[in-house]
């Protein structure tokens, strides 16, 4: 766009021519359940233009200046013509193959005023706005289309396994890929993984990794998974999107630190927790995730999630699955932590998420696919894998935080979370309206906490 | 929610301008200077302006409509002050509040205020029929206010804005004198615009406030113009001109009825 002194040059040159011319893990230790996709159901990447991931920037949905216009089957091309003239729309562009007009709104009137006299006239069939169309934001990631529901349910069964195969409902999903219209999110807004570590050799998480991490139950610098459930948590908030391998992450462009507070056998202590919230608030991470808790509170695990919150970092935590009153700590830290509850393909919220009026939001915990290490699905499968929990649905939450933190920087951390609590959907509200223990606020919405509110 | 500080120095700017000019008499008396008060009527003005507000990537357009009633006073050696005050409709197209909670994008029916003008001429040199002046020119819009609701979410949300706007023109005027009772011009002025919008979003108990403003804007523009005697009593005086800009042209147009005392 124009600087002023540019814009005056040019200005001065074209007027001489015009003078011129959790873990869901529970502390037990175990997801809830979980399932590897069957090598015979994955699906060939699909033939994609695979555009490099473009700069996005908030931009209006539609063109402020023009409306499309179709009139009733009777109505004749002269007498549509002279009408809209009549109007005094300065240029009036017909589609002929499908009988449509793109209309210049006049001087002055806006889109919506524009449509609304457009529609009071009975020979109009339909007139709408010229919505702005997307590049490539559909991710070519082979799994996205058929099984990542949580980013967009198209409806149709989720074909998890033989014997699992779920119908889901269209819509039930967080909103992803509009979202994505208006960020796919800073490589500079890092989401720091406290969980059994990450699998950085992963072909969907490689090119994501901040650095090694820590490994705080081992106390040396290489957070290397070996369970395999940070792995999948990571890869929920922020695989390689638009890579063509595997699966889709909510925060497409941000950015992973493992950190790794757990044993080999994904028991983790309190300290180790603690120093893994502090050692990654100090090492730059905008948002940390924790799919991880216990039952016992603790001054000191609240200590430290209230240090990450007062150096600007938005950390989220999974409720706990074991679908009782009681949220896991250091989910329930209300005002320091952002307790998420699963729902499912449905927007049910899951039986097993532990309730309780600590609960902030709900997001998609059930059957959700991600990336597991090689290792643990054995030689020649695929390293994905399904999964439930609300540890499964805790990372979708803190990669929206990291797409609101990556478009808009200048926000305060209580307002993140309060936008994300605000712009959810409450998905339960025929039985419990408004906030409720189960829900939280609803099932996050990315598309409202990001896309832009249009005053009329 | 209004911005004071642009909104007062507007009217401080504005009033100063009309006692100047209302002392005028009293001044020019002492000094033997004769005015008079040549004319009064009513003027339509249009225009617009493509402009990048601060901290946008993209532009926008502000397009404003103003109604005035005018008052030309002469002060000697062809000297005419006009003065002017009416209503504003202002328009702002493709602006968006993007570091708000929740972004805004403006795309409501034009705001309504009220403007104040005040514009000066002033005859320079006379050769054969041509006529060289200096013109320059002042129009503030301000009281621009409204709120709508923000709907969708789980709490109840409003967004109120308010704006104000401020234009410059200077520059000279050839006018060809030939006619007699129509006086044609072309006239090229250097223009300064300043504009400030502050819109407040609540939505619950999260609040965010963003101000976008322009702050001298400079472009120039081409205008092509008539004053008209259609009587002794009755003139006309209209105005057409271009703002170009790399990858546009904004317009203004003005038209203007007034009676001769």
């Amino acid at each position: 766009m124009t600087t002023p002194s540019r814009r005056s040059a040019r200005a001065a040159a074209a007027l001489l021519i015009v003078l011129c011319a959790g873990l869901g893990m529970s502390h037990e230790g175990l997801p809830r359940q979980m399932k590897r996709v069957a090598p015979a159901r994955v699906r060939p990447a699909r033939a994609f233009r695979a555009e490099g991931p473009a700069a996005r920037r908030l931009r209006p949905i539609y063109a402020a200046d023009r409306v499309l216009v179709r009139f009733r089957p009777e109505i004749s091309e002269a007498y549509a013509d002279g009408l809209l003239r009549s109007y005094g729309f300065p240029i009036v562009h017909r589609i002929g193959a499908i009988g449509v007009y793109s209309v210049k709104t006049a001087a002055g009137a806006s889109v919506a005023e524009t449509l609304a006299m457009l529609r009071r006239n009975g020979d109009i069939q339909v007139a709408r706005p010229d919505y702005r169309a997307r590049l490539a934001d559909i991710p070519n990631d082979p799994y996205f289309q058929n099984y990542q529901y949580s980013l967009r349910n198209r409806g149709g069964i989720l074909n998890v396994s033989p014997d699992i195969q779920p119908q889901m409902t269209s819509g039930a999903d967080i909103k992803a890929t509009t979202a994505w219209d208006v960020t796919l999110g800073d490589p500079e807004t890092v989401i720091a993984i406290v969980d059994t570590g990450v699998d950085m050799t992963h072909p969907d998480l490689s090119g994501k990794i901040v650095s090694a991490g820590h490994d705080f139950a081992n106390n040396d610098d290489d957070a290397t998974d070996d369970v395999w459930h940070g792995t999948h948590v990571a890869g929920i908030a922020a695989a390689d999107t638009n890579n063509g391998v595997g699966t889709a992450g909510v925060a497409r462009n941000c950015r992973i630190l493992p950190v790794k507070v757990t044993d080999a056998n994904g028991d983790g202590f309190y300290s180790w927790i603690i120093d893994g919230i502090i050692w990654a608030t100090d090492h730059g991470a905008s948002v940390i995730n924790i799919s991880l808790g216990g039952s016992v509170p603790d001054p000191f695990l609240e200590d430290a999630c209230k240090y990450a919150h007062d150096k600007g970092v938005v950390v989220v935590a999974a409720a706990g699955n074991d679908g009782i009153a009681s949220v896991t700590f250091p989910a329930a830290y209300d005002a320091y932590v952002l307790a998420v509850t699963a729902s499912d393909y449905n927007d049910a919220i899951a039986q097993f998420s532990s309730f309780g009026p600590e609960v902030d939001v709900a997001a998609p915990g059930v059957w959700i696919l991600g990336p597991a290490p090689q290792w643990y699905v054995g030689e020649g499968g695929l390293p994905y894998l399904f999964a439930s929990g609300t540890s499964m649905a805790s990372p979708h939450v803190a990669g929206l935080a990291a797409l609101i933190k990556s478009a808009k920087p200048g926000l305060a951390v209580d307002d993140i979370m309060k936008l994300i609590r605000y712009s959810a959907d409450d998905v339960n509200k025929t039985t419990l309206p408004g906030r409720d223990d189960h829900a939280g606020y609803g099932r996050i919405n990315m598309t409202r906490a990001l896309a832009p509110f249009i005053l009329k | 929610m209004r911005e004071p500080r642009g909104r007062i120095r507007c009217v401080l700017t504005s009033l100063a301008l009309c006692a100047a000019i209302g002392l005028a008499p009293v001044r020019a008396a002492a000094a033997g200077l004769k005015i008079t008060p040549l004319a009064a009527g009513l003027t339509y003005e249009n225009l617009s302006r493509t402009v990048v507000w601060k901290g946008d990537a993209d532009s926008a357009k502000i397009l404003a409509n103003l109604i005035s009633a005018r008052a030309d006073l002469g002060f000697g050696k062809g000297i005419v002050v006009s003065l002017s005050a009416g209503l504003a409709l202002t328009d702002f197209k493709r602006l968006s509040f993007a570091s708000l909670p929740v972004s805004l994008q403006y795309d409501a029916p034009p705001l309504a205020g009220f403007s104040l003008g005040v514009e000066a001429l002033a005859p320079l040199l006379k050769f054969s029929d041509f006529e060289i002046s200096g013109t320059g020119r002042f129009v503030c819009s301000f009281g621009m206010s409204k709120t709508w609701p923000i709907e969708g979410f789980v709490v109840e949300g409003k967004a109120a804005g308010s704006t104000s706007w401020a234009e410059a023109a200077l520059g000279p005027r050839l006018s060809y004198l030939f006619f007699g009772r129509v006086v044609p011009y072309v006239e090229v002025c250097a223009r300064w615009l300043a504009a400030g919008f502050e819109m407040t979003e609540t939505l619950g108990d999260l609040v965010g406030n963003e101000t976008k403003r322009v702050r001298g804007d400079f472009s120039f523009s081409a205008a092509l113009g008539a004053d008209v005697a259609v009587s002794d009593r009755i003139a006309v005086k209209a105005r057409v001109g271009i703002v170009p800009f790399a990858g546009g042209t904004d317009s203004l147009l003005s038209v203007g009825i007034l009676y001769k005392f």
